[in-house]
């Protein structure tokens, strides 16, 4: 017991002076991703397997989407900080959450998904015709079960991985995922509009990782009218207590040509 | 003879002059090293991860430092305790084929393997390029023909299993005409490869995850290098032996017709879902663009190389600023250098057929129980899923004797599609 309080205390003092100065301060980082020219048309696919079922659908590539608003949906940002100081809240509410991916209409909703460390992830079929799922991780095994039509399957991850694991349909070939696994909640996905918000942030400096799935890392944004470099996809900010709001982050269409 | 052709241009013609020039280097070449000694093998660096993770040279001579450390080279391995693995057998298998002062046969693996599976065990040996399908690449851990669940290692006595009896429909042969001892360190020579190439990717892969601070230069101690990479890799290997797929016998007092037809039904089935990639007919031609994840790595590669290449096309750099064009120019010469890279360290991708089922040919063994691994854990590397936890063991039975049943399957029983069936023999 007492070692484990020391090393707690260890842990703590080693996540820098930012967390310890602020010890119970926490503060949400927000923010927009729009798309910095014309919205893209997103590339019809064409389901050639199962067609009675896959078919009636309308099936479009989901690498780059971009709204109405040009908001940018699917990018990542996450804090990258190791030892990061968790909100005992988020904590203890994450443990109960087992994030859901399912197959349905012959895509993958959603179509990126979080999940820390510890979690299961329940992967569902709510489609007529049996998939497969195939998650290609790194550091944790890979797996590839099948799953009937109505039927589920829970995959569970005890590594971080360092790049968004890539998930596929071998019976589909068109259908793509991915997971974000990361060992906190500090983790967000841009929704359809662009927005994201990552909340209870430990009050200071954290340096956030920016991933996309067509773009890679993130080097370049325009942040506020300023366009910043962000090497590796990797940018420092500061988060007060009141919470950062990023604001607009605009993303160049070159920044996707990859 | 002069090595001066101006001297003497009536006799040396430009060409003749090369030709003594090279016997010439070629004379002290053999002077230096002695005739009939082999100069020393060694480990070539996985040059595809290391251009796509974007190592600097200094960084590729980082990584290859740690390994020829913590590894040895072809000639001498070494090998941690943390690995698990037996010196004794791998200095069988290692280094340069010759009889010990016992009269025993050394050097097996360069003897028997390192023609296809390469010195290094990257499936690039000289052979490699005309096999269908290429040899295996030992260095991402994967192996497909197995007693264990997907992600888990193979046990010893699957690798020695595999070396015994070869791979039907490969290349691979048996090497049944070796001694247990010969196969035991051929099967321990190969985990070392192996545990070796998966600790190269972990290092090449660390260096992105690096903080700035570290000045990309990863970490020379001993909680770095062997806690937290070399361990995590060979402690898979350890624990392969706990991992076997438990197997339920085969139901008893089953009539066999019984069992094919429920495993027939359970093929074509919603749950089982065989008949998508393995065809109506059984014939392997339900699924056809797809590629297993060692040729799937060096696809997704490609692409990104080839639409680096058309995007840096269209880009002008007129109006960049000197940052910018510098930035420009050290993305184009890494674009060419990948290209470089894939050309010699890759073969060309090919996609992956399923298994036509009619031909009786089963490369991870023909026994019931290894087609019952295949359906159980489905094929690592490759698309086949697992169908664990979807279709009771009882079933998987059933599929194992309807598949087993497949090429003695009377054409007249697949009725319409009967003529695909004469098509495909």
């Amino acid at each position: 017991m007492l070692k484990s309080i020391a090393r707690g205390f260890v842990v703590a003092a080693a996540c820098g002076a930012v967390s310890a100065a602020h010890a119970d301060e926490w503060g949400s980082i927000k923010g927009r991703f729009v798309f910095g020219g014309d919205a893209p048309s997103a590339a019809e696919l064409k389901a050639d397997k199962d067609v009675e079922v896959c078919g009636k659908h309308k099936l479009v590539a989901e690498e780059l989407v971009v709204g109405a608003d040009k908001g940018i949906a699917n990018v990542v940002v996450y804090v990258r900080d190791k030892g990061v100081k968790v909100n005992p809240e988020l904590a203890s509410a994450a443990a109960g959450q087992k994030p859901e991916l399912d197959n349905k209409d012959c895509r993958f909703e959603p179509h990126v998904q979080f999940v820390q460390t510890g979690q299961e992830l329940v992967i569902k079929n709510s489609d007529s015709v049996g998939h497969n799922s195939n998650v290609a991780t790194v550091k944790n095994p890979p797996s590839n079960n099948l799953i009937p039509s109505g039927g589920q399957t829970t995959v569970k991850f005890s590594s971080d991985e360092a790049i968004p694991a890539q998930v596929t349909c071998n019976i589909h070939p068109w259908m793509k995922a991915w997971l974000v696994v990361r060992p906190n909640p500090y983790a967000a996905v841009s929704k359809a509009d662009g927005s994201f918000e990552i909340k209870g942030v430990p009050a200071g400096e954290v340096e956030l990782q920016f991933w996309h799935e067509k773009a890679g890392y993130i080097g370049e944004m325009t942040i506020g009218g300023k366009a910043e470099k962000a090497a590796k996809g990797r940018k420092k900010v500061a988060v007060a207590a009141a919470g950062t709001d990023l604001g607009e982050i605009v993303l160049a269409p070159g920044v996707f040509q990859k | 003879m002069s090595l001066n052709p101006s001297m003497n241009t009536n006799v040396a013609s430009p060409s003749s002059f090369r030709f003594s020039f090279s016997v010439a280097v070629l004379g002290l070449l053999l002077a230096a090293t002695g005739c009939g000694r082999t100069p020393p093998a060694y480990f070539r660096l996985n040059m595809v991860e290391a251009t796509k993770q974007r190592l600097s040279p200094d960084q590729e001579r980082q990584v290859a430092t740690i390994l020829l450390a913590m590894f040895g080279t072809p000639d001498e391995p070494v090998a941690l305790p943390e690995t698990g693995l037996d010196l004794a057998k791998l200095k069988l298998a290692a280094g340069p084929v010759r009889s010990d002062i016992a009269g025993r046969k050394n050097g097996l693996y360069r003897e028997h393997c390192s023609h296809c599976h390469g010195i290094t065990g990257d499936a690039m040996g000289p052979t490699a390029a005309f096999l269908n399908p290429y040899p295996r690449d030992y260095r991402p851990g994967v192996f497909k023909f197995k007693s264990t669940e997907r992600s888990d290692k193979p046990t010893h006595d699957d690798l020695v299993r595999i070396l015994h009896n070869g791979i039907p429909g490969t290349s691979m042969p048996s090497f049944a005409l070796l001694s247990d001892v010969q196969i035991d360190a051929l099967a321990e020579y190969v985990k070392y490869l192996s545990i070796r190439g998966e600790t190269e990717l972990a290092l090449m892969r660390a260096y992105f995850e690096l903080d700035d601070d570290a000045e990309g230069k990863l970490p020379e101690t001993q909680e770095f290098l062997v806690a937290e990479t070399l361990v995590p890799v060979a402690e898979k290997w350890q624990a392969a032996a706990d991992a076997r797929i438990a197997v339920p016998e085969m139901p008893a007092g089953l009539d066999l017709a019984t069992s094919i037809a429920k495993g027939k039904e359970l093929f074509y089935g919603d749950k089982a879902n065989c008949v998508k990639c393995h065809g109506p007919t059984g014939l392997g031609d339900g699924q056809a663009n797809d590629y297993d994840d060692w040729n799937k790595a060096i696809v997704e590669i490609g692409k990104e190389v080839q639409s680096g290449l058309a995007k840096a096309g269209e880009t002008s750099t007129s109006g960049m600023s000197a940052d910018e064009v510098a930035e420009h120019r050290a993305q184009l010469a890494w674009l060419d250098r990948f290209g470089d890279v894939l050309e010699g360290d890759a073969l060309r991708p090919r996609t992956i057929p399923p298994r036509n089922l009619r031909h009786g040919i089963y490369r991870g063994g023909r026994r019931p129980l290894d087609l019952y691994y295949r359906i159980h854990a489905g094929i690592n590397g490759a698309p086949m899923p697992a169908a664990k936890g979807t279709v009771p063991p009882e079933d998987i039975w059933h599929i194992v004797n309807y598949v087993l049943s497949l090429p003695y399957e009377f054409d007249g029983e697949l009725g319409a599609d009967r003529t695909l069936v004469a098509q495909g023999r």
